[in-house]
């Protein structure tokens, strides 16, 4: 039900061991070479130019293989022959299995194909952002992803409105907060008002009634939601070649005036209507 | 009958894994620990069989608590039951620390009760 790699799929569902898919990674390690290594077992480059490169990227937040280039030390048609030939002898965990004899080739397939229609809910649909966001890649995957657990996770209809910036979070019953870092810095936070509160409570709590619950546990719930989205996010960025950390989830009570945003960051509003007089928005505030 | 402990800071995620444990007819929850070092403690005290543990947690997380918990009890078996599962290198680094499997969140009651069997 959640973002997943395919290694991870075939640990959970039981089809190979932790110690095969640890075995798999190791042969992954051994056989998938560097940008680097890749450059120097085809002879563009030494190992001191490596070196060198590896010190320049102390004070030089660029890639390898940008760096490389910019140092003249490749040229960039080279560097391109690098990362096809990265590309074509990848090895992947389903094949390194196959290898390990853990899988057979008919198996390999078969689960493949069952590994893309478990994922295929979370192919990414196109989300319009305001023009000159950086790391809009990021963002529009985030609303994204948001979406789709509102619907799988929460199972509520709703109808989304366009993505817009805003200089104040607007006040509501509470908002679930959760911090992003490592390549992008911002605050992820899902605003809610009482009822749609009621509503998370009940389907993370898979009951028919939260009226007795209390007030922790409802906004437990929300905060929850939104660990489970982010964690989601991190997952699908990491895919897209991105390290996003999660920090633990917080409870903000915002007041009635709302919060200003503060200086050096952006907000986006995605603003999800869930029904007569109910609020909810994404907020994702991004460090600038 | 297992003894399954649950470690989770949230305690609407606890909530629902010790409702799957204990409606099950092969596993009872022994117990709740909101973070890694509490989870420490209690494993000392009740002994469970299997711990379903969440990785990100306040104060100690969970990947520091199942460092010291296959060093101070070879038995015992950790699930990671983590929103992470799906980063490719926290899986990864959970399985090379010894969890015996990750469950992701979220998560349904079959797939947790599947995995809990099997270990």
């Amino acid at each position: 039900m959640a973002v997943k790699f395919f290694g991870h799929f075939l640990v959970e569902k039981g089809v190979v061991s932790r110690e095969a898919i640890l075995a798999a990674f190791d042969i992954q390690e051994q056989k998938n070479l560097k940008l680097g290594e890749m450059a120097l077992s085809m002879g563009y480059i030494t190992q001191s130019d490596i070196d060198l490169t590896h010190n320049a990227q102390f004070f030089r937040d660029m890639k390898l293989g940008d760096l490389l280039v910019e140092m003249g030390i490749m040229n960039i048609n080279q560097l391109d022959e690098v990362i096809t030939r990265q590309k074509e002898t990848h090895l992947y965990i389903g094949e390194a299995l196959v290898l390990l004899a853990s899988l057979t080739s008919e198996q390999l397939q078969h689960h493949l194909n069952e590994f893309k229609l478990d994922q295929a809910s979370y192919v990414s649909d196109r989300i319009e952002l305001p023009a000159g966001i950086a790391n809009s890649k990021i963002w529009e995957t985030a609303a994204d992803l948001t979406y789709k657990m509102i619907t799988r996770v929460l199972d509520l209809q709703f109808r989304t409105e366009r993505c817009h910036i805003v200089t104040t979070l607007r006040s509501n019953l509470m908002m679930a907060a959760l911090d992003l870092s490592g390549d992008v810095e911002a605050r992820f936070i899902l605003s809610v008002s009482a009822g749609v509160q009621k509503m998370v409570a009940k389907a993370i709590l898979r009951e028919e009634s939260v009226e007795n619950e209390t007030t922790e546990i409802l906004e437990d719930t929300v905060m929850e939601f939104v660990n489970v989205v982010c964690g989601n996010i991190a997952a699908k960025s990491s895919q897209m070649g991105q390290l996003i950390n999660i920090g633990p989830p917080v409870t903000i009570h915002p007041p009635a005036a709302g919060i200003p945003v503060p200086d050096g960051h952006i907000a986006l509003c995605f603003p999800i209507h869930v029904g007569d007089g109910e609020k909810m928005e994404l907020l994702l505030l991004i460090r600038q | 009958m297992k003894k399954v402990l649950v470690v989770d800071d949230s305690l609407s995620v606890a909530r629902q894994l010790e409702k799957i444990i204990n409606d099950s007819v092969e596993f009872t929850c022994v117990g709740h620990a909101k973070n890694g070092a509490e989870a420490i403690k209690v494993n000392h005290t009740e002994n469970p069989d299997i711990i379903c543990m969440d990785m990100n947690m306040p104060g100690m997380d969970g990947l520091t608590a199942l460092r010291s918990l296959v060093v101070l009890d070879k038995e015992v078996k950790v699930v990671m039951v983590t929103s992470l599962g799906g980063v490719g290198d926290k899986f990864t680094e959970a399985l090379k620390l010894g969890a015996k499997n990750i469950i992701c969140k979220p998560f349904e009651a079959d797939n947790v009760l599947q995995i809990l069997r099997e270990l």
